[in-house]
C-alpha cells in the first residue's frame, strides 16, 4: 500500500518557474506598496 | 436582533457545520483525521489559512482602529508576502519531503529529541493561551452589545466548534473554514454597501474619501523609522516579514493547514494566495472602519461605544459639561464637513483651508472629550487603560444595519471565531498527541488507538479552551498581557527553525541551548525596554542562530 503521505512536486500553473512565481510577488508587494502611499498623499 | 436576524444567524452556522461534516466523511484514520491524506486542493488550504489568522477580533478591532487611528494598520502586513515567498522555497518542500504530522517533528529528525520537546511545549503554552481568549474576547464584545450572556456564547461556539473538529478533524476545519470566509467576504462586502448608502444623499464616495482623509483615517503609510510604533513601513516590512515567518513557518496552526496539500504545488500555491490577497482584505477592513468614521460625522455618535460603562459614568457630576463639550464639537466638525464638501466642489482654495482647520479642531476637541470619557470609566472604578475601540463597528452594525444583516455580522464574528479556534484546538491537539503522547508515552499503538487518541485530545483542548475562556473576567486587564505573551515565543521557533535549514553544522545541544537563551533576551527585552513586541521576533531568532553557532564553535574547540 503506498505511504499516503508521499508528495509531488509540479511546476507552478502559471508563469512556468516558482522562481518567476516569487518575483511576481516581490513586484505586486512593490506596486502595492506604493499604491498605498499614493492613496495616503493624494487623500490626507 | 430581530428573528429574521436569528433565523439568518442560525442557518449560516448550521450550513458551514453541516457542509464542514459532510466533506470530511471517511477521516478514520490518523493520517486523514490529522493531514486529510493529503488530498486537499489550495483553493481549500488558502482559505483555511486565512480564517485561521482572522479571528473575530480582526474584524471588530481592525475597523475599531481605522475609525480611532486610520489605516496605519495595513502596514503591519507589508511583510507577509515576503515571507511567504521564504516560506515556500524553504519551508514548505522540506516539510513535505520529511512526512511529518508537525513541524516540531521535523526538528528531531534534524536534532534531537529534547529539541523537538522543548518547541513543542513552548508552542503549546503559547497557542493554549489563546485558544481561550480567541473565545473570550468577542464573546465579552456581543454579551455588551447584544446583552447575551458571556459563558452562554462562549459554550454555543467552543461546543460547536468541538463537534465538528472532533468529529471531521483537518478535513472538516479545512472545508468549515472555506464556507467561513465566503460568509465573511460576503458580510462585510455587505456592509460596506450599504454603509456607503446610509451616508448622506448630499454625500458621494469620493466625497467620504475626501472627508477621511482630511481627519486622518486614509494614512495608509508612514515612512518614518521609530522603534517604538508598531505600525511603520520599515516595522512592517523587517518586524512584519519575521513575525510572518514565525507564524507561518513554526506555528502548528498554520503548518498544519498547508500539510494537507495534496502536493508541494497545491501547498505553495495556497501561501502565495494569501501572500496576494492578505493586504488587500486587511486593506479593505480597515477602509470600512474609516467610513464608519464619515458616517459618523453626520449621525451623532455615543460619547462611549461601550453602553453599559456610558450607562454607569453618566451618574459621575464629571460627565455632564464632558458630554456638551462633545456634544458642541460634534455639531462644529459637521459643520465644518459640510462646509469642507461644498468649498472642495466650488474648487474654492482658501475657504477650503479654513474649513479644514475647522474640521480637524472640532475632531481634536472631540477625541479630547472621548479620551476624557475613557479616562472617567478608570477613574470610577471602571477597568484602568479602558477603550472601546471594539464596540465601535458593531454598535454601528445593531444600530443602523437593517434586519437580516445584522443576524449575517454577527454570522460572520462567530465564523471568525470559529475558524480560529478549530485551527488552534485542531493543532494543539496534534502536537499532544504527536510529539507527547505518541513519542515519549505509547509508542506502539494502533492507528485506531492513535485516531481515538488525537480525538480525546481535541476534546481536552475544546474544554481547556472554553475553561479559560470562562475564567475571562477574573483575568481582567490581564487579558491585553496574556496576548502580547503569545508573541514572546515566536522569536525562539523561528531561530531553531532557521538553524535547522540554514546552518548544517549546527547539533541538537547547541540548537536546544540557542532555544534557551533567544527565550531569555525576548523576556529581557519585554521586562527591561519599551521595544515594540513587533521586534522580539528578530531578537529572539539572532540570539538563537548567535548562541548555537556559538555553542557549536565551543564544541568543535573542546573535541580538537
Amino acid at each position: 500500500m503506498p505511504d499516503v503521505r508521499e508528495v509531488r512536486d509540479e511546476p507552478p500553473p502559471f508563469l512556468g518557474t516558482w522562481q518567476r512565481v516569487y518575483i511576481a510577488v516581490l513586484v505586486y508587494l512593490s506596486v502595492i506598496i506604493a499604491a498605498c502611499y499614493g492613496f495616503t498623499r493624494a487623500l490626507q | 436582533m430581530t428573528s429574521l436576524d436569528w433565523l439568518v444567524l442560525f442557518a449560516t452556522l448550521t450550513v458551514i457545520v453541516g457542509y464542514g461534516l459532510y466533506r470530511s466523511r471517511g477521516s478514520n484514520t490518523v493520517d486523514r483525521f490529522l493531514l486529510a491524506g493529503k488530498t486537499m486542493p489550495w483553493y481549500a488550504m488558502a482559505l483555511s489559512i486565512m480564517a485561521t489568522q482572522a479571528s473575530a477580533v480582526t474584524f471588530i478591532s481592525t475597523t475599531g482602529q481605522a475609525y480611532v487611528d486610520g489605516m496605519r494598520f495595513v502596514q503591519f502586513y507589508f511583510g507577509l508576502p515576503i515571507a511567504m515567498i521564504i516560506l515556500c522555497a524553504t519551508v514548505v518542500p522540506v516539510f513535505h519531503r520529511a512526512k511529518v504530522f508537525t513541524a516540531y517533528e521535523y526538528l528531531e529528525q534534524r536534532f534531537d529529541s529534547k529539541t523537538r520537546a522543548l518547541a513543542s511545549i513552548i508552542f503549546l503554552c503559547q497557542r493554549g493561551l489563546s485558544a481561550g481568549l480567541t473565545l473570550y474576547a468577542p464573546a465579552i464584545v456581543l454579551s455588551v452589545i447584544l446583552g447575551w450572556p458571556e459563558r452562554a456564547t462562549i459554550f454555543l461556539m467552543g461546543v460547536t466548534v468541538i463537534t465538528y473538529t472532533t468529529l471531521g478533524g483537518v478535513k472538516a476545519v479545512t472545508w468549515s473554514d472555506v464556507q467561513q470566509m465566503i460568509i465573511i467576504f460576503a458580510g462585510l462586502v455587505i456592509a460596506l454597501v450599504t454603509l456607503i448608502h446610509l451616508m448622506p444623499s448630499t454625500i458621494s464616495l469620493p466625497d467620504a474619501l475626501y472627508l477621511a482623509g482630511a481627519a486622518g483615517r486614509l494614512n495608509a503609510v508612514t515612512t518614518e523609522f521609530n522603534w517604538n510604533d508598531q505600525f511603520t513601513l520599515w516595522s512592517g516590512l523587517i518586524g512584519g516579514t519575521f513575525l510572518f515567518l514565525s507564524y507561518f513557518g513554526c506555528d502548528q496552526s498554520q503548518v498544519q493547514r498547508y500539510l494537507t496539500g495534496k502536493s508541494i504545488a497545491q501547498s505553495r500555491l495556497s501561501l502565495i494566495f494569501n501572500a496576494v490577497a492578505k493586504i488587500p482584505m486587511q486593506f479593505f477592513i480597515l477602509f470600512i472602519g474609516a467610513m464608519v468614521f464619515v458616517f459618523y460625522l453626520f449621525v451623532t455618535p455615543p460619547v462611549l461605544f461601550e453602553e453599559a460603562e456610558l450607562n454607569r459614568i453618566q451618574s459621575s457630576p464629571a460627565f455632564r459639561p464632558l458630554a456638551e463639550r462633545y456634544s458642541q464639537a460634534f455639531e462644529q466638525r459637521r459643520e465644518a464637513a459640510l462646509g469642507l464638501v461644498e468649498a472642495h466642489h466650488a474648487h474654492r482654495a482658501a475657504a477650503e483651508q479654513e474649513q479644514v482647520a475647522s474640521y480637524r479642531a472640532a475632531q481634536r476637541n472631540m477625541d479630547l472629550a472621548h479620551q476624557q470619557a475613557e479616562g472617567l470609566v478608570a477613574s470610577t472604578g471602571g477597568e484602568q487603560r479602558f477603550s472601546d475601540t471594539n464596540y465601535i463597528f458593531l454598535t454601528f452594525v445593531t444600530k443602523y444595519l437593517p434586519a437580516g444583516l445584522v443576524g449575517l455580522i454577527i454570522a460572520v464574528i462567530f465564523a471568525a471565531t470559529m475558524s480560529a479556534s478549530a485551527g488552534e484546538i485542531n493543532s494543539l491537539a496534534t502536537v499532544s498527541m504527536i510529539d507527547l503522547y505518541r513519542r515519549y508515552f505509547h509508542r506502539q499503538g494502533s492507528d485506531h488507538h492513535y485516531l481515538m487518541a488525537s480525538r480525546w485530545a481535541t476534546i481536552f483542548w475544546g474544554a481547556y479552551a472554553i475553561a479559560f475562556a470562562g475564567l475571562g473576567r477574573k483575568l481582567g486587564s490581564l487579558i491585553v498581557a496574556v496576548n502580547v505573551v503569545g508573541s514572546l515565543f515566536y522569536g525562539s521557533l523561528l531561530g531553531v527553525f532557521v538553524l535547522a535549514f540554514f546552518f548544517r553544522r549546527v547539533r541538537g545541544t547547541a540548537a536546544f541551548a540557542g532555544m534557551l537563551a533567544g527565550e531569555a533576551a525576548i523576556f529581557w527585552a519585554f521586562f527591561f525596554t519599551h521595544i515594540s513586541f513587533l521586534w522580539y521576533n528578530v531578537i529572539g531568532c539572532v540570539v538563537v542562530i548567535a548562541t548555537a553557532l556559538a555553542v557549536t564553535h565551543l564544541r568543535a574547540e573542546t573535541v580538537a
